[in-house]
């Protein structure tokens, strides 16, 4: 969204929260998320009367009920379809995707192509923690063969996705990393999304303290890898390359991708602008086609 | 047999061959010439070849239905010949494509007219096979009265869009049709009914009606997934909601199409999608959202041949239980039934309304038979319909998204009102809309939701009753078979038999007053639906102490009258 368009007031990052009490356990990465969402909105000077947060089913769908805003907590897998509709029905306002990585790219994951390549003018922030945590445990799309979870006691029979080459393939227009340990990347990433006009993606790493006890706050701090300066954030070869990674299973943190096309409402305005349409149409017009 | 002025034309052969044109065109130029129509086609699932059928049955009074069987055949091929021999019984006529056509036919049955005509012959003698068909119109008007100048008009205005050379050519080929059809000795006496005072109508598919009830209802916002035999809808409003600036979507899949319905509406829109049964099953799960997050949201499903996969371009009324009940928990819906191609329009309309007024999801329910069957219509006046918007918050002290109120209706706040700021949740949740667990809120949120929508039953319209006084047999019947039970209950009555027709257009809340009141005067209840189960029958066991006796037929083909009324005399 062009939050420039938007109303704008001044807000701490605090006065976003809503009055619901935070139900993540401490410790929980989607805290330092939480933080670094509140903390854009606030630099961004986001009205929260002109934001809709829509999430699906899980710890980090939980999100809109934390904050202030127009917000939605649809079904599993479902945000995606939901805020697109959101979107079309009110380009002038802010709309926004939190949820996992279960909801993301398991049961969601027929959505996600679609929202990219059609350049859907909203932010997804995907709370990675490579677990179910609200079903208590379960191995995800994104966990690690060596997690050993509540279904898969002796490893996991399937090798994990990479949801930033997802992202890129299929379309996105802004594609970036960060993880919940680094409060202030998560802000500056997701401010750069919420001002962004398309389809932006922002994967987040979490730990997850209760039920993913090999992808530690630890195992993040040495995974995570600046991504070099002079990346030309343009070209998406480069991108996808810093996408697969940099082949000593380091991941990058930072701005992978960004572009700008044309977005999926400014394309369906331009049919009505062809159509010359109009809220007064005369339907007598319509109705005089099927005389015979 | 038809009545007088009543005739049933059949035109079959291979699909591509122009069956479907010759079709459109008869029906066109016999509305225009001021009388009533009704079609009736069956097509393949596949794209090419195939058998092809389209029925005219026009008259110049209103017509209810497709008939019982055609008057009048004519056999574009050998495989449409085959597949309808059975049905020349004496009093029929055939034309048929001969000599030079792909097929000689048996001995003609005693009592069946037969006018051999060489259709396609003549058609390659003018230099393209593929004026069969405007051949073909030319022979049929002449022998069967199909008012020669409407058809003229309907040709000239739909072939000179492509240019003088298309026109004069196919108005020759249809001049050389009635060339040969003027040197066939007629000795049958079927007629169409001659032209009468043009009325002020359409002629309509049912599919198209609804997408013309959308518009006339206000919709703003519609997203569907392609299926057959709903697709047409989605054609006619991506056609026609950009020239009022609303958007269409084709989404990924059902589930999104009724997930950017539910967000548009979340957002302030009037928003729609249009589906089979297979979506709607892959709908459910949403459906059960927009009851619980109180979001307006239309559904209308296109009933086909199931399940699974099932007959996808055949006719089938088998989707009431799922419409009602398809959902996990306790999610009532509203669910409208439409008649025929009137109600697509208007009830697409009521159907808007109420999704708008009960902040809740709306399934209306057509059928395969209606979605291709054009039918005339009384044009549509826009200034007729009032519009229903929900109800929105004034702005006044703080903003309760599910305030208790005295009808159970909670005012609604669109994204961008300053206060308004709530949460849509599938989560039980109280007046604010956080979430809740406690038993007693859980109760009273379900109350809420069920309460809402249970008066409809007293203010809509919900059945009409056709007949008055004690009857011998009660029929209750629902959707297009409605139109076959109106003529059937006719013939009843004109046999002398007392019968009473009882035809429910809300199919949930289910009106039971009305169907015990309508039952109490019938010595014996006939429910006929094309479904295996009998589901209105069951819903009727449920719901009412009637005990009907049902008449299920579930072959792909809607009932037609005869059948109804040799039911009744087997039952009575």
């Amino acid at each position: 969204m062009s939050v420039a368009a938007l109303h704008k007031k001044e807000m701490a990052p605090k006065d976003y929260k809503s009055d619901v009490n935070v139900v993540w356990c401490p410790g929980c990465g989607h805290h330092g998320i939480l933080n670094g969402i509140m903390r854009a909105l606030s630099e961004l000077g986001v009205d929260p009367t002109n934001l809709v947060n829509v999430s699906g089913i899980g710890c980090s769908s939980r999100t809109p009920y934390f904050m202030q805003s127009y917000k939605m907590h649809t079904l599993h897998g479902r945000a995606g379809p939901v805020a697109t509709g959101v979107q079309l029905a009110r380009p002038d306002q802010l709309v926004c995707i939190t949820g996992g990585d279960g909801d993301g790219f398991a049961i969601g994951g027929g959505h996600m192509p679609h929202m990219a390549r059609r350049n859907v003018n909203m932010t997804y922030i995907l709370f990675d923690n490579g677990i179910y945590g609200l079903t208590k445990g379960q191995y995800s799309p994104t966990s690690r063969r060596e997690l050993k979870a509540y279904t898969t006691p002796y490893g996991g029979p399937d090798d994990p996705m990479n949801p930033l080459l997802y992202m890129l393939t299929y379309g996105a227009t802004y594609v970036a990393q960060a993880f919940a340990g680094k409060p202030k990347v998560c802000a500056d990433l997701i401010k750069g999304a919420m001002a962004h006009k398309g389809f932006s993606y922002v994967n987040i790493y979490s730990q997850c303290v209760t039920y993913n006890r090999i992808d530690t706050i630890q195992y993040y701090r040495d995974l995570m890898r600046e991504i070099p300066e002079g990346h030309d954030t343009s070209d998406l070869g480069a991108a996808m390359e810093l996408a697969r990674g940099d082949g000593e299973g380091h991941r990058p943190m930072g701005l992978l991708y960004q572009v700008e096309r044309e977005t999926l409402d400014e394309r369906l305005a331009s049919i009505v602008k062809l159509v010359g349409g109009h809220e007064g149409y005369d339907k007598n017009k319509i109705i005089n086609l099927f005389r015979p | 047999m038809s009545k007088a002025n009543d005739l049933i034309i059949r035109v079959a052969g291979e699909g591509g061959e122009g069956v479907v044109s010759t079709g459109d065109f008869i029906a066109a130029a016999c509305a225009r010439a001021g009388l009533e129509v009704y079609t009736f086609k069956t097509f393949p699932a596949e794209i090419k070849g195939g058998y092809c059928m389209y029925q005219i049955r026009v008259s110049s009074e209103r017509v209810y239905n497709q008939g019982d069987t055609f008057d009048v055949f004519c056999a574009f091929n050998g495989e449409a010949y085959e597949l309808n021999k059975h049905l020349l019984t004496p009093g029929t006529t055939i034309v048929y494509d001969y000599p030079g056509g792909d097929f000689e036919p048996d001995a003609i049955p005693e009592g069946v007219t037969a006018y051999p005509v060489p259709m396609s012959q003549a058609a390659k003698d003018l230099g393209s096979y593929r004026s069969k068909n405007m051949v073909a119109m030319g022979v049929l008007s002449v022998l069967f009265n199909i008012n020669e100048e409407t058809l003229r008009q309907v040709l000239t205005n739909k072939f000179k869009k492509k240019g003088d050379e298309v026109l004069d050519f196919n108005l020759k080929a249809f001049e050389k049709g009635k060339e040969l059809g003027a040197g066939v000795k007629k000795v049958d006496t079927w007629r169409v009914a001659d032209a009468v005072e043009p009325k002020d109508v359409i002629i309509i598919s049912g599919n198209d009606a609804v997408g013309m009830g959308a518009v006339l209802g206000g919709l703003e916002f519609f997203s569907a997934y392609p299926i057959t035999p709903a697709t047409e809808i989605a054609k006619f409003v991506a056609t026609h909601i950009p020239k009022f600036g609303g958007t269409l979507v084709q989404a990924e899949d059902e589930i999104a199409s009724i997930g950017q319905v539910l967000g548009a509406s979340y957002a302030g829109k009037k928003s729609m999608t249009s589906t089979s049964g297979p979506g709607l099953a892959l709908m459910s799960e949403m459906l059960g959202m927009a009851f619980m997050g109180e979001i307006p949201a239309l559904v209308v499903d296109v009933q086909r041949g199931g399940p699974s996969t099932g007959l996808p371009t055949k006719h089938e009324q088998s989707d009431l239980f799922l419409a009602i009940h398809g959902a996990h928990g306790d999610a009532p819906r509203v669910v409208l039934s439409v008649e025929d191609v009137k109600d697509c329009v208007d009830m697409t309309v009521d159907a808007l309304n109420f999704a708008e007024q009960f902040q809740c999801p709306v399934i209306l329910l057509s059928d395969g038979s209606l979605a291709f069957s054009t039918q005339t219509i009384p044009a549509p006046k826009p200034e007729n319909y009032t519009l229903v918007n929900r109800k929105r918050w004034d702005g006044q002290g703080k903003y309760f998204r599910y305030a208790m109120t005295d009808d159970m209706i909670s005012p609604m706040a669109d994204p961008g009102t300053p206060g308004g700021e709530h949460i849509a949740t599938g989560l039980e949740h109280n007046a604010s809309g956080a979430p809740s667990w406690v038993p007693a809120n859980h109760e009273a949120m379900q109350g809420k939701r069920f309460g809402k929508i249970a008066g409809l039953v007293d203010t809509y319209k919900p059945v009409e009753v056709d007949g008055e006084g004690e009857a011998e047999i009660g029929i209750i019947t629902w959707g297009s078979t409605i139109g076959v039970v109106r003529e059937a209950v006719e013939r009843l009555r004109a046999e002398g038999i007392k019968a009473k027709g009882f035809y429910p257009k809300l199919m949930w809340p289910m009106p039971v007053a009305q169907y015990e009141a309508f039952a109490a005067t019938c010595k014996k209840i006939l429910v006929p639906e094309v479904n295996y189960q009998g589901q209105l029958s069951h819903f009727i066991r449920a719901e009412t102490s009637i005990r009907p006796i049902p008449y299920t037929i579930c072959g792909g083909l809607p009932f037609n009258p005869s059948m109804i009324v040799n039911k009744v005399k087997e039952v009575l």
